[in-house]
C-alpha cells in the first residue's frame, strides 16, 4: 500500500461498486454487510491522513500520474488543511448514511449501494483532486448516482425534484468547464503546453475581465451546489423528495464541494475578481442566512426546515470565506464539517420518525419528549450544535466566522462594510433559535395529541449506532476545537497570503503572463508577512 | 496565556462534580432509585461548596499579602483567533477566583446547595425527578463557568449554558404546552442579548487584543478604549467603549431582565418554584450585574453607557414595582419584585457604585431565594399548582410557622427594613445616586442622579408595599379556602413542609437578616462616624467604582430617604392588608389604571403588535414567495425561456431550401467581414536595451513598423510579425509615473500632468497602514523630472519646499515608492491579401532611463501625450 493512500481511497468504492455489481440481486444481507464494510475500511484508511504532519502548508500525499499527455491532463491527487476535514467528513458520513439506509430502503438493495459506492467515489475524488480536468470528471461523476438516489428511491415527486437537481447543477457545471478550458488555452499561450494541474494553472495571472468572467462561471456551478440564495430553489424539493441516506450526504457533503471549490479554485485562481465580487457574495449568504432562517420558521414539513436551515448555516459559511482572513477561512472550514455534522444528523432523525409515522409534517406530532425520551435527548443536543451553542461544535464555527468578518478590514476582505455585515449576520443565532425551537416545541412539547404516536418505539439499536458517533463530533469539536483547527490552519495561514500576494499581482494592470508566486510570496514575507494588513502604528515604528 | 496566579485545580473541580452528576443523572438517573438520584444530585453540589470554601478560604489568605490577590486554572487552550495585525489570540478555558467571583461561587453554590436540598421535598414525588436534578445539576455547572470563567468566551460558554438550562426547567413541565412556550420566550429573548455580548467581545478583542477580563480591564485604564468608533451611529462619533459597552449592555438587559428585555422573566415562572429561585431570582439573572462589575474598569469610563445604565435600571425598578403592587399570585408579585430589584443593581452600577450593586446582588440572593421558597412552601401546603392566589390564602401563619416567619425576615429584608441586609444594601444604592448628583460636574450626570435617586426612592416605596401586601394577605387573617363550598381550589387543611424544605428557609431567613453586616455604610447616618466596610475593602481588588462620599449631608439624605420609603410602604400595607382579605387597593386607584398595571402595561402586547407580528408576516411572505416567486424566476421561467426558444429554432428547421441558403449568405458575408481587414495588436519585450516589439501573427499579412512613431518607418513590408528597435532619447514621449509598495512589491501606473495633483499613495498602501508622515504630498512633472512637495507645508521665503526626482531614480516615501520612467510609441501597420490595411499604436513605458537630451526642448509637455 506504500504511501499511496488516495488512490486506495479512491480505488475502494470503485472496486466495490464493481463487486456490487456483479453480486446476485438476491444475496441482499451479503450486498447489505459488504458495502458497509468496505466503507468502514475507507473511513479507516482515511484515518490514517489525519496523522500526517500539516504543520506546512503544502499538500500531502501528492501522487502524479500523466493521463492525457497532449492536453497536459493528469492524475494528481493530494490534500492540504483545507481538505483534509472534508475528507475525514465523506467518510464518516458514507457509511453512516448507508446504514441508516438499511432501515428505510427495501427495494433494489444492489444498485442503492452501488449508487452509494459511486457518489462516495465522486465526493472524494472531488476533494482530493489537483488537477482541473480531474475534478471536473468527479465533479460530474457525483451528479448521477445522486439523481438515481432520489430519482428511483425518493418520495411522491421524486422525478420532478431529481431532473429539477440535476438540471441546476449542469447549467452551472458546463459553465465551469468553459471557464476550465479557456484557463487551460490561455496558459497554452504563455508556456507553450497545455496543462489542466492546479499548480501550473496558479503562476497564471490574467488581466481584470476575463477574471471576472472566468471567476463568475466557476461562482456559479460553485454558488449553485452551496447552495447560495438565488439559487437554492432545487434544495427543499431535492431534500424533501431524497431517501434520508440521500437527504444526509446531499446536506453533509455534497453541499460543501460549492464551497470547497471557491476556496480550492475560483478565488486562488481568479484574485481580483473574488476580492471585487466576493463581498457581493459574502453579502448575498449574509441575506440567505435571514431568509433561509425566516423561510425555515414557516415551513409545516420538518425537513424543508431542515433544508431552509442548511441555506441560513450555508450563508455564514459564504461570508467567512470572503472574509479573507484565518478566522474566517478556519471558521468556514469548521463549520462545512459542523453543518455536515449537524444537518446530517438532522436529517438522519428526522428519518427516525418518518419511518415510523410516514409523516414529517409538524402538525402530526407533539409531546414526543413522553413517549421517545432517547430520541427527545438525542435531538435537542442536535438543535443546540445546530443553533451553536457553546460547548458545542457549531458555536466554534460561528464564533469564528462572525469574528473572522469583524475583523476584515484589511487589503482583502469586506472592506468598509464589515460592521454592518457582522451586525445582520450576527441576528442569525436568534433567529436560528427561534426556527429550531419553534420545531422542538411542536414536536417534543405539549400532550400527545395523536393517538397514533402513543406507542412509537424509542430510537432501535441501528438508530442509535448511525446518531452516536455525530454526537461525540459535536462535543468532540464543541470542546477540543484545536485538534481540528490545528491542521486546517497553516494552510489557511498560506491561503490568506497568497491570495494577497496574487491579488497584489493581478491588480497591475496588463497582459496575461505567468509569474513565479514562490518569490513573491517569499519577498513578500520577507517585508513583514502581511505588510499591508499591519496597523499603522507598528508599520511606522519599523 | 497563563495568569500569574496560583494555580488551583479546585477551581476546576467545583465545576465538575455538578456536571458529572448533571450527566450520570441525566443519561442514567431514570434507572436509578430516587435515593441515588438525591445523592447524585444534592451530593454534587455540596461537594462543589465545600471546594468553593476551600478555594475561598485560600484566597482570603493570599489577600493579606498581595493587592489583587487571586487563584486561577489553566486547563487547555480552546481554540484562537488571528488578529489583522498578525497577532495570535488564544482562547484559553481558564477559571479565575478573585474577590468577586469568589463571593459569586460562595453564593451559587451555597444557595444553590440549599435549594436542591429543598427539592428533596418539593420535587421528590414527581416522576422527572431525575430529570429536574440533573437539569439543576447542569445550571449549576454552567453558573459556575460563567462566574469563574477568565475570559469572555468561557464566560459565554456558562452565559447560554444557564439559558438553555433556564429554557429546559422553564419548560420542566413540558406537557404543558404554555410551560414550553415560556421556556422558548425565555431562551430566544436572551439570545437577543447575546448577539449584543458576541459583538460586544469582537469589539473588546479587536481594541484589546484579548478576552481575558484582566486585560480588556488593563486596556480600558490604559486609555485604549477612548478613541472613535470607526463608524458613525446615529450621525455621532461615539467612543469604542461606548459601543463595546452599549452591546454588552443589550446582553445584560436579556439576561438580567431590563428594560427592554425583561419580558421573559415573568412568564418563566412556569417552572418548578425551586428554579425560580435559584435561577430566576437569586443566580442567573444577577449574571448581568455580575458582568458590568466584572468589566467596571471599561464600564466606568463611557458616561453615555453609565447613564444609560443608570435611567434604565431605574426604569425598570419603577415599571416592575408598579406592576407587582396590584398582581394576585405569589409568584408572580416575585417575579416582578425580582425585575425592580435588577433594577436597583444596576441603577448602583450605573451611578458607578458597582460594589453597592454587587453586595445588593449578594443580599438579594439570600432573601429573595428564602421568599420564592417560602412560596413554594405555601403552595406545597396547599397543594397550588403553578401559582397561588393570594387572595385565596390568609391566616397561613398558625399553619406554617416556620415558612411565616422566614418570609417575614425576608419580607423585612427586602423593603429595607434597619439592620436586616437589604436596609444596607439599598442603603448604599440610593447613597451612590445622591453621590452622583453632589459630584456631577455636566447636565446629563446631574439630571441621571437626580432622576435615579426619586425613581428608586418611589421604588423603594412600592416594594416595601406589595411585599407587605403580598405578607399580610398570606398569613395574615383567616384561610380563605378553609372552606371548600366556593370558588377555592386550595387544600382545606395546609400543613408546615418537611425539614429538608424548611432547613433551607430558617438557614436563607437568617441570611436575609444578617448578612447586611458585611457591607456595613462608611459613614453613619446623623452621628458621623466612620465604620469599616468588610465589603468594599474586599471588592476593591477586583472592581472599579465612584468614591464614597462622606459628607453628611449627602449621607443623611440617603438614609433618610431609604427608612421614609420603607416606613411609608410597610404602614399603607398595614393600612390597607392587614386581617384583609380583599383588595382595597381597587377603591383607591381609577380602574382603568389599575387594570392596565395589571395587565403589566401591555408590553408584552406592544411588542407582539410592533415587533412580533411584523417578522412573523415577513417570514411567513418569505416562505410562500420562496416557492412561488423566486423559484418561478430561477427555475420555471428559465425552463420557459428554453423551451419557447426550441420553439422557434425548431420552426426555422422548416425545409425551405431558399430560407437556407440566405442564412448562407448571410453567414458567408460576416466570414468576409472578418477577414477583410486585417487584425493588430503590440506587445513589447525588454532584453538590454533593444526592445522587441511583436502582433500576433495573421494568415497572409504583412507588417511594417515605425517602432518610435516618428512617421518615417524603419522596416518594409515584411512577413515576420516582429521586430526590434533601440530607443534614443529623442523618441521619448513624456513620462509615466509609477507607485509602488516596496514591501509587496506591487506596482501602479498614476496620471501625473504639469499641474500639481495629489500622490494616491493610497492606491498601493491601504491608508490605514500609512504613516502620517507620508501623507498629504502633491506631485507633478516638470519636463523629465518629478516634483514633490507636502500640500499642507507652511509656505518658506522661497515657496513651498520641493523635492526633485530625476528620471530613472527611486524615491522612497515610506513604505512606498515612486519612480518615472521614459514613455516611448510604437506604430505597426498591417496589411492583408486583399490589400486591406490596419495601423494599431501603443504606448511602452521602457523600464530603464534613456541617455541625456540632446536638446530639452524637444521633450514634449507629458499631457498632451498621455491619453
Amino acid at each position: 500500500m506504500t504511501t499511496r493512500y488516495l488512490t486506495w481511497l479512491l480505488a475502494i468504492p470503485a472496486i466495490s461498486a464493481l463487486v456490487v455489481l456483479l453480486l446476485p440481486r438476491g444475496w441482499e444481507k451479503t450486498i447489505k454487510r459488504f458495502s458497509i464494510g468496505a466503507m468502514l475500511v475507507e473511513f479507516i484508511i482515511s484515518i490514517r491522513l489525519i496523522l500526517a504532519d500539516y504543520s506546512d502548508a503544502g499538500y500531502h500525499f501528492v501522487e502524479h500520474v500523466t493521463w492525457v499527455e497532449s492536453f497536459g491532463i493528469s492524475y494528481k491527487v493530494g490534500i492540504d488543511g483545507l481538505s483534509l476535514w472534508l475528507v475525514i467528513l465523506t467518510t464518516l458520513l458514507s457509511p453512516i448514511a448507508l446504514y441508516a439506509s438499511w432501515g428505510s430502503i427495501t427495494t433494489r438493495i444492489k444498485e442503492y449501494a452501488f449508487s452509494f459506492l459511486l457518489l462516495e467515489l465522486g465526493m472524494l475524488g472531488a476533494f482530493v483532486a489537483l488537477d482541473l480536468f480531474l475534478f471536473y470528471v468527479f465533479w460530474e461523476l457525483m451528479l448521477v448516482p445522486m439523481y438515481l438516489i432520489i430519482g428511483v428511491w425518493g418520495g411522491k415527486d421524486r422525478v420532478y425534484a431529481a431532473v429539477k437537481f440535476f438540471l441546476y447543477t449542469m447549467v452551472g457545471s458546463l459553465l465551469m468547464l468553459v471557464a476550465i478550458l479557456y484557463l487551460a488555452a490561455s496558459y497554452e499561450k504563455l508556456a507553450g503546453h497545455y496543462s489542466f494541474d492546479l499548480q501550473e494553472l496558479s503562476t497564471l495571472v490574467l488581466p481584470a475581465l476575463p477574471q471576472y468572467l472566468l471567476f463568475a462561471a466557476f461562482a456559479l456551478a460553485f454558488a449553485i451546489k452551496v447552495p447560495m440564495f438565488p439559487f437554492h430553489t432545487w434544495l427543499p424539493d431535492a431534500h424533501v423528495q431524497a431517501p434520508t441516506g440521500g437527504s444526509v450526504i446531499l446536506a453533509a457533503v455534497l453541499l460543501k464541494l460549492g464551497i470547497y471549490g471557491f476556496i480550492r479554485f475560483a478565488m486562488p485562481l481568479f484574485p481580483v475578481a473574488s476580492q471585487a465580487i466576493g463581498p457581493v457574495l459574502a453579502g448575498l449568504g449574509v441575506f440567505g442566512i435571514i431568509y433561509g432562517a425566516y423561510a425555515a420558521w414557516v415551513q409545516r414539513d420538518l425537513k424543508k426546515l431542515v433544508a431552509y436551515s442548511s441555506v441560513s448555516h450555508m450563508g455564514f459559511i459564504l461570508l467567512g470565506l470572503f472574509a479573507m482572513n484565518r478566522n474566517g477561512i478556519s471558521g468556514a472550514i469548521l463549520q462545512m464539517i459542523n453543518h455536515g455534522i449537524s444537518t446530517g444528523a438532522l436529517f438522519l432523525l428526522v428519518g427516525v420518525i418518518y419511518d415510523r409515522r410516514h409523516s414529517r409534517l409538524l402538525d402530526d406530532f407533539g409531546g414526543l419528549a413522553k413517549v421517545m425520551p432517547w430520541y427527545t435527548l438525542f435531538f435537542i443536543i442536535i438543535t443546540l450544535s445546530s443553533i451553536g451553542l457553546p460547548g458545542t461544535n457549531g458555536f466554534i464555527g460561528e464564533f469564528m466566522i462572525l469574528a473572522g468578518s469583524f475583523l476584515s478590514r484589511t487589503a482583502v476582505g469586506f472592506g468598509s462594510s464589515w460592521f454592518i455585515m457582522t451586525l445582520l449576520a450576527t441576528t442569525g443565532v436568534i433567529f436560528a433559535a427561534v426556527y429550531m425551537l419553534h420545531a422542538v416545541l411542536r414536536i417534543f412539547w405539549g400532550k400527545v395529541v395523536h393517538t397514533e404516536n402513543e406507542s412509537l418505539a424509542d430510537l432501535n439499536r441501528r438508530e442509535v449506532a448511525s446518531l452516536l458517533p455525530l454526537i461525540v463530533m459535536v462535543f468532540w469539536i464543541g470542546l477540543y476545537p484545536k485538534f481540528f483547527l490545528d491542521k486546517m490552519n497553516p494552510s489557511v495561514d498560506a491561503f490568506v497570503t497568497d491570495f494577497t500576494v496574487r491579488y497584489e499581482e493581478g491588480l497591475r494592470t496588463g497582459e496575461p503572463r505567468l509569474v513565479d508566486f514562490d518569490k513573491l510570496t517569499q519577498r513578500f514575507e520577507a517585508a513583514g508577512g502581511l505588510a499591508l494588513a499591519r496597523p499603522a502604528g507598528e508599520e511606522a515604528q519599523r | 496565556m497563563h495568569l500569574e496566579a496560583p494555580q488551583q485545580i479546585l477551581l476546576l473541580l467545583i465545576i465538575l462534580f455538578p456536571l458529572g452528576g448533571a450527566i450520570i443523572n441525566g443519561l442514567l438517573g431514570r434507572y436509578m432509585a430516587k435515593g441515588l438520584v438525591t445523592l447524585v444530585g444534592v451530593g454534587s453540589v455540596a461537594v462543589s461548596f465545600a471546594l468553593a470554601v476551600a478555594s475561598f478560604v485560600e484566597l482570603y489568605g493570599l489577600s493579606h499579602d498581595a493587592e489583587h490577590a487571586a487563584l486561577a486554572y489553566h486547563f487547555y487552550e480552546w481554540f484562537s483567533l488571528k488578529l489583522p495585525g498578525g497577532t495570535v489570540v488564544p482562547v484559553n478555558v481558564q477559571f479565575l477566583m478573585d474577590s468577586l467571583s469568589g463571593v459569586m461561587t460562595l453564593v451559587v453554590t451555597g444557595v444553590g446547595g440549599l435549594i436542591h436540598l429543598y427539592s428533596i421535598g418539593y420535587m421528590g414525588e414527581d416522576e422527572g425527578y431525575p430529570r429536574f436534578m440533573s437539569f439543576l445539576n447542569l445550571f449549576m455547572a454552567s453558573m459556575l463557568i460563567l462566574v469563574l470563567g477568565s475570559s469572555l468566551p468561557v464566560m459565554f460558554v456558562g452565559w447560554e449554558g444557564v439559558g438553555l438550562c433556564s429554557y429546559l426547567l422553564i419548560g420542566f413541565w413540558y406537557e404543558n404546552r404554555d410551560y414550553a412556550a415560556a421556556g422558548r420566550k425565555a431562551f430566544v429573548v436572551n439570545r437577543i442579548g447575546d448577539f449584543g455580548v458576541l459583538i460586544g467581545m469582537f469589539i473588546l478583542v479587536a481594541v484589546a487584543g484579548s478576552f481575558e477580563f484582566a486585560e480588556i480591564n488593563a486596556a480600558a485604564v490604559g486609555g485604549e478604549f477612548r478613541p472613535d468608533f470607526p463608524i458613525l451611529l446615529f450621525g455621532v462619533a461615539p467612543s469604542l467603549a461606548t459601543v463595546a459597552c452599549i452591546f454588552l449592555f443589550l446582553g445584560c438587559t436579556g439576561k438580567s431582565a431590563q428594560i427592554p428585555l425583561f419580558i421573559w422573566l415573568p412568564d418563566a415562572m412556569a417552572g418548578p418554584t425551586p428554579v425560580s429561585a435559584l435561577i430566576h431570582a437569586a443566580t442567573m439573572v444577577t449574571a448581568g450585574v455580575y458582568l458590568c462589575c466584572r468589566l467596571s474598569p471599561l464600564f466606568i469610563t463611557s458616561e453615555v453607557v453609565m447613564s444609560i445604565i443608570a435611567v434604565t435600571g431605574t426604569l425598570t425598578a419603577l415599571l416592575a414595582a408598579s406592576i407587582a403592587v396590584v398582581q394576585r399570585e405569589m409568584k408572580k408579585i416575585l417575579a416582578y419584585s425580582t425585575v425592580s430589584q435588577l433594577g436597583f443593581m444596576f441603577a448602583a452600577v450605573g451611578v458607578g457604585f458597582f460594589a453597592a450593586g454587587f453586595f445588593h446582588v449578594f443580599t438579594h440572593a439570600f432573601f429573595k431565594a428564602c421568599l420564592f421558597l417560602g412560596a413554594g412552601s405555601v403552595m406545597h401546603a396547599v397543594h397550588a399548582h403553578g401559582d397561588a392566589d393570594i387572595f385565596k390564602l390568609g391566616g397561613l401563619r398558625k399553619q406554617l410557622p416556620i415558612t411565616r416567619w422566614t418570609f417575614l425576615a425576608s419580607c423585612l429584608a427586602i423593603a429595607g427594613f434597619p439592620l436586616t441586609s437589604g436596609f444596607f444594601s439599598k442603603d448604599e444604592i440610593l447613597l451612590g445616586a445622591a453621590a452622583q448628583i453632589y459630584r456631577a460636574d455636566n447636565w446629563l450626570t446631574t439630571s441621571v442622579g437626580w432622576f435615579t435617586l426619586i425613581g428608586l426612592t418611589l421604588a423603594a416605596v412600592m416594594t416595601a408595599f406589595y411585599m407587605f401586601r403580598l405578607y399580610f394577605l398570606t398569613f395574615t387573617g383567616e384561610y380563605r379556602s378553609a372552606d371548600q363550598s366556593g370558588d377555592h381550589p386550595y387544600d382545606a387543611h395546609p400543613h408546615e413542609s418537611p425539614p429538608s424544605m424548611t432547613i433551607p428557609l430558617v438557614v436563607l431567613g437568617i441570611g436575609a437578616l444578617g448578612v447586611g453586616f458585611l457591607g456595613l455604610p462608611h459613614v453613619m447616618p446623623i452621628t458621623g462616624t466612620h465604620l469599616p466596610s468588610w465589603w468594599s475593602h474586599w471588592m476593591h481588588a477586583s472592581v472599579a467604582g465612584q468614591p464614597v462620599p462622606e459628607e453628611m449631608g449627602v449621607v443623611n439624605l440617603a438614609s433618610g430617604l431609604a427608612f421614609g420609603a420603607m416606613a411609608i410602604g410597610i404602614s399603607a400595607a398595614w393600612l390597607l392588608y392587614r386581617n384583609k382579605s380583599t383588595d382595597a387597593l381597587t377603591n383607591k386607584i381609577p380602574a382603568r389604571l389599575y387594570q392596565l398595571a395589571f395587565d403589566k402595561w401591555r408590553v408584552d402586547e406592544l411588542y407582539a403588535a410592533t415587533i412580533v407580528n411584523p417578522i412573523k408576516n415577513v417570514a411567513t411572505a418569505v416562505g410562500h414567495a420562496d416557492m412561488t416567486f423566486v423559484d418561478a424566476l430561477m427555475t420555471k421561467w428559465p425552463s420557459f425561456k428554453v423551451r419557447e426558444t426550441g420553439r422557434i429554432l425548431a420552426r426555422l428547421q422548416n425545409g425551405v431550401v431558399q430560407m437556407y441558403g440566405a442564412v448562407m449568405v448571410v453567414g458567408v458575408v460576416v466570414v468576409l467581414a472578418w477577414f477583410w481587414t486585417p487584425h493588430s495588436r503590440i506587445e513589447a519585450a525588454f532584453e538590454g536595451t533593444q526592445v522587441e516589439l511583436t502582433t500576433p501573427a495573421g494568415l497572409g499579412y504583412e507588417y511594417r513598423w515605425d517602432a518610435n512613431s516618428d512617421g518615417e518607418f524603419e522596416t518594409q513590408w515584411e512577413r515576420a510579425p516582429g521586430t526590434r528597435f533601440e530607443y534614443s532619447h529623442d523618441d521619448v514621449r513624456g513620462v509615466a509615473v509609477f507607485l509602488g509598495n516596496a514591501a509587496s512589491g506591487i506596482e501602479r501606473r498614476i496620471e501625473v500632468t504639469e499641474e500639481w495633483s495629489p500622490l494616491p499613495i493610497e492606491s498601493v498602501i491601504p491608508e490605514e497602514s500609512l504613516p502620517p508622515r507620508v501623507m498629504g504630498f502633491e506631485v507633478r512633472v516638470d519636463g523629465e523630472e518629478l516634483l514633490f512637495r507636502q500640500a499642507n507645508a507652511p509656505v518658506g521665503p522661497s515657496g513651498r519646499q520641493e523635492i526633485r526626482l530625476p528620471m530613472g531614480r527611486d524615491g522612497r516615501l515610506g513604505p512606498a515608492r515612486v519612480f518615472s520612467r521614459p514613455l516611448v510609441e510604437a506604430t505597426v501597420e498591417v496589411r492583408n491579401t486583399f490589400g486591406n490595411m490596419r495601423r494599431a499604436t501603443k504606448e511602452i513605458a521602457l523600464p530603464f532611463p534613456l541617455g541625456a537630451p540632446s536638446h530639452a526642448s524637444l521633450i514634449q509637455p507629458a499631457r498632451e501625450v498621455v491619453r
